[in-house]
């Protein structure tokens, strides 16, 4: 097929505005997979996906749509819609020539629709406004595109206005993409140029690229440069998606489709990366590349410390399909041997630990979420520091350094008092705000990270009702004053509890953690101090009385099952405990760092 | 302390109890959350007969050596209904001549007329519902008899009756002691005291007032206390406490009880009964339409449930649990650390074959039990 005939497009729009929906039903109009074997959402393939309503896996698919009398090969490449994914979403804009975005008409404008157009409009993409779900009687179309026009600065009077669930004007879309978006440019007989922009692991294949192709082809047997890693691989297939892999013999400059070369490891497969010819390379590669970094940490821990190993195993395998996924081994006194693990964001985290329970079926301890704090010794050492346990001796540290994010919030005028008291409290600097229209504010702040990660999203959303959304990019690092708080269950400093704060917080996070981990710790045969310290110095103390009694009584008229049972349950219950020292305790406490606050909600 | 030699008051391999559950009553108390239902006259004939059919077809060559009739209120049966039940019975099993045979009976319900048929057909140990002494608690939990009705019948009782035994619930709202009463009921003759702790299930009328903050039980320190002094007072007056929460002079421990748990076997009739037969766990239906069907469930017993169920048992009671059992059953306790621990704080102790726990941590031997399991 020409190059005119061809047109590479993704969907971008805020978590829920209807993008999977929409890709299914373009998917299903273009009679790419026939409407026996349509499976809601087709694109989200992991059962994790879907049930969360997320796209986390890019996955591509060729759709054949023929208009006027002609075929038209068009390229949707799915993407997530998560701030955690935001380099891999930037890599999927790169591949395309235009976007789709995609704007609920009752929510109207939103945090990271606003994200995903800036996102689009530095990949030069044309952008598409579209207006879904007009269906709904809360749709309020009109000041949707006036919003749009108003906020975002794009022509929205002649855009489609659909019904992705209803199937509603969706060929107005298929329309606007064969019309709007230019097809991609490029030449087939130049040196080969491709962009890398996901990674899949097979088990036979191995390490598959998602690529699109800029320049030049490529086919099985050729020899290919991954130029970030300098790797050399044999070419052992190509294909394209529809939206299953199917091989093909060649792919040409303006294709979308995958190269695999027997990788055996999926680090050498980097989002980003260009891949061009060995033995005929260009010299430059393409830009934009950047290598992904963690920005939140906690540890990992098997319940029960006999399935370390098998831990190990089920981190090593979703690491083959998640380049993201960082962890190293961890040692911890009250939670035995676990792993030390980074991810992109909260989101990221929570998927991955949901993972290791669901498919593969383990039992694990997760310690409250911290970030990589830059600590400079007074020796002039500089560490990077994850896990608040390993920071050394205050008398040690010169200055700590902490991570900082810029935060957008879009949210209806009457929450603004609310959140600015929020941000003020997470000890946010404000920047701007900006009253978009009637119904919508932009809020701007500089926030700590940490302070992003522990509950600012709960908090966000049950002080504005759910109807505030925020997106949020990195920003530096900042000189902060920190200090670690510590944690003595009877008089046993418990590792995996203590928490970097902010001098300022100390005390009354510590306060707060001791008092929330005496409802949480169940009473013992003894009575057991709860203290929460600064070094040597106590700054709260709590006290768990001890268990009067522990007895059901009546065991009665030969019902020994029920009672039985009740003791299986008991058993479950204290296989999820660890000991600290003489003290037992469940693993929820080792989370419930994050819930400080929640009370006073 | 350990005091050990109960093999006389066991059932053997080759005799069986039988429980018979008589879910009548005139009311519900206000905490019970066992199968009962007011019923008038012909629904209990119905339920009667049924009774007897479930007897009539279960089949055993086994020598009865213990028979409780409890409920419910089994007092509420007429003198004919006893004398029914109990032909069947004699018709159908060999009744050791020895056997225990206990009735429930409540202070209301119970009159001359019952005591007579009682000791007629051979019913030998009456366990009275007092539960207090005090009128107010009494009206406070929806119990129909007053302290001087329990105290007339005690004493009625007596004059047929030399092993009686009389509940006491601890924890009721107010009842910071309940020595006084076990003192009054030790007066009357009293031989066997069984004081359980006040549960509170969700589903009964108390749960609902509790929720209310109508009613205030006494909280866990308060019930610990109770029944500290319980213990001690017990203890002075030569009761030995064989279970958590059953205490008796000598020879007046309750066999049916003692025979679940030393894991012998017993056979249930009646809506909502449990058996214990050939190492399967068996409960009837809990409503009547289902029990009218025969309808049940049935558990077989694993090596790793009768582990449980042997330490459970064992440890509640001044059974013990035999070492070398558990070792059969593919579990070296011996080797457990909590085990070692234990035994060296002096909270177990080793005896023979078997251990046990002393009686001073009855109060906690929910703990023991889950931390001796495999």
């Amino acid at each position: 097929m020409k190059l005119e005939s061809k047109r590479n497009f993704c969907i971008i729009a805020h978590i829920d505005h209807g993008k999977s929906t929409l890709a299914d039903r373009l998917i299903e109009m273009s009679g790419t997979v026939s409407k026996r074997d349509m499976q809601s959402q087709i694109l989200d393939s992991m059962d994790l996906e879907r049930e969360k309503g997320i796209t986390i896996k890019l996955a591509p698919t060729r759709l054949i749509y023929e208009y006027n009398g002609q075929e038209y090969e068009l390229n949707l490449i799915d993407t997530p819609g998560h701030v955690d994914f935001t380099y891999e979403v930037s890599r999927s804009l790169a591949a395309c020539e235009g976007a789709l975005l995609l704007v609920d008409a009752s929510q109207g404008v939103e945090a990271q629709t606003l994200a995903n157009t800036y996102l689009a409009l530095d990949n030069n993409l044309e952008i598409i406004p579209i207006i879904n779900k007009i269906d709904l009687p809360s749709a309020r179309v009109d000041e949707v595109k006036k919003e749009i026009e108003e906020v975002i600065g794009l022509d929205a009077k002649n855009c489609p206005c659909i019904s992705a669930k209803e199937g509603l004007n969706i060929e107005d879309v298929f329309k606007a993409i064969i019309k709007q978006i230019p097809a991609p440019s490029g030449d087939e007989n130049g040196k080969l140029k491709c962009l890398i922009f996901d990674s899949h692991y097979d088990n036979f294949k191995g390490a598959i690229c998602l690529i699109r192709v800029f320049d030049g082809k490529v086919k099985k047997g050729d020899k290919i440069l991954m130029m970030q890693t300098q790797k050399v691989f044999e070419v052992t297939e190509v294909g394209i998606f529809v939206p299953t892999t199917k091989e093909c013999d060649i792919l040409k400059a303006g294709d979308v489709g995958y190269v695999a070369g027997s990788i055996k490891t999926i680090s050498d497969v980097k989002v980003g990366d260009t891949i061009t010819n060995a033995d005929n390379p260009i010299s430059e590669p393409l830009s934009g590349y950047k290598e992904v970094q963690p920005v939140v940490f906690c540890g990992v821990f098997p319940v029960d410390g006999a399935k370390y190993g098998e831990l190990k195993d089920a981190l090593d395998k979703l690491k083959l399909n998640d380049a993201s996924l960082q962890f190293s081994p961890e040692n911890s006194m009250a939670l035995g041997y676990g792993f030390r693990c980074g991810f992109l964001g909260l989101l990221h985290l929570e998927i991955i630990t949901e993972r290791l329970e669901r498919e593969f079926n383990l039992d694990i301890i997760t310690t409250a979420p911290s970030v990589s704090y830059n600590v400079y010794k007074t020796n002039g050492d500089c560490l990077e520091i994850s896990n608040p346990s390993n920071l050394p001796p205050a008398v040690e540290i010169a200055k700590i350094e902490e991570p900082v994010v810029k935060v957008n919030i879009f949210t209806p005028p009457e929450y603004v008092g609310s959140i600015m008291e929020l941000c003020q409290d997470k000890r946010g600097e404000y920047k701007n705000m900006v009253y978009l229209d009637k119904r919508r504010v932009e809020l701007n702040y500089r926030l700590p990270l940490g302070e992003i990660i522990y509950d600012f999203f709960d908090s966000l959303k049950s002080r504005t009702h759910g109807y505030a959304s925020f997106d949020y990019e990195f920003d530096g690092f900042e000189n902060a004053d920190l200090v670690r708080v510590d944690i003595l269950l009877n008089g046993e400093k418990c590792d995996a509890l203590s928490m970097i704060v902010h001098k300022d917080k100390a005390y009354s996070r510590g306060r707060e953690l001791a008092e929330r981990l005496k409802k949480i710790i169940p009473r013992q045969l003894f009575e057991v101090p709860i203290q929460a310290c600064i070094g040597n110095k106590i700054i709260a103390r709590e006290t768990i009385s001890a268990m009067r009694k522990d007895v059901l009584a009546k065991c009665y008229g030969g019902d020994i099952t029920r009672k039985r049972k009740l003791l299986e349950k008991q058993k479950e219950g204290k296989k999820r405990m660890r000991k600290i020292g003489s003290v037992e305790i469940p693993s929820e406490a080792f989370m419930s760092i994050l819930k400080l606050g929640d009370d006073e909600k | 302390m350990v005091d050990v030699d109960a093999s006389n008051l066991l059932t053997d391999k080759n005799s069986i109890s039988i429980y018979i559950h008589i879910p009548f009553c005139e009311r519900k108390c206000s905490y019970c959350a066992f199968v009962s239902f007011c019923l008038d006259k012909s629904e209990r004939e119905k339920y009667i007969n049924s009774l007897l059919d479930e007897i009539e077809n279960f089949l055993t060559t086994k020598k009865v050596k213990t028979i409780y009739l409890g409920g419910g209120t089994p007092s509420i049966l007429t003198k004919d209904e006893i004398f029914t039940i109990f032909a069947k019975l004699r018709e159908k099993f060999d009744i050791d001549k020895n056997a225990e045979i206990t009735i429930e009976v409540n202070p209301n319900s119970v009159d001359e007329e019952k005591l007579r048929a009682y000791k007629a057909v051979g019913i030998n140990r009456i366990s009275v519902g007092v539960q207090s002494l005090s009128n107010k608690t009494l009206k406070s939990i929806g119990r129909l008899h007053t302290k001087e009705e329990a105290i007339e019948k005690l004493k009625l009782i007596g004059k047929y009756f030399d092993n009686i035994s009389a509940d006491l619930i601890l924890g009721l709202s107010g009842e910071k002691s309940v020595v006084k009463y076990a003192k009054e009921l030790i007066k009357l003759n009293v031989k066997h005291i069984s004081s359980y702790m006040l549960e509170i299930h969700e589903n009964t009328k108390l749960y609902l007032e509790v929720q209310d903050k109508k009613y205030r039980p006494l909280d866990e320190k308060g019930v610990a206390k109770s029944y500290d002094k319980l213990v001690k007072f017990l203890k002075k007056r030569g009761f030995r406490q064989y279970e958590i929460s059953n205490f008796a002079l000598a020879d007046y421990e309750s066999k049916h009880n003692l025979n679940y748990w030393n894991y012998g076997e017993y056979v249930g009739f009646g809506v909502s009964a449990h058996s214990f037969l050939s190492h399967k766990r068996m409960a009837n239906a809990d409503t009547l339409q289902g029990y009218y069907k025969r309808e049940r469930k049935e558990e077989k017993i694993t090596k790793n449930m009768e582990i449980e169920e042997r330490i459970m048992l064992g440890l509640r009671c001044y059974l013990g649990v035999d070492i070398s059992t558990l070792r059969k059953l593919g579990y070296d306790i011996q080797k457990n650390d909590n085990y070692r621990k234990f035994l060296k704080e002096g909270e177990i102790v080793e005896y023979g074959e078997k251990f046990y726990l002393l009686s001073k941590y009855y109060k906690f031997a929910d703990y023991y039990i889950l931390n001796l399991l495999p």
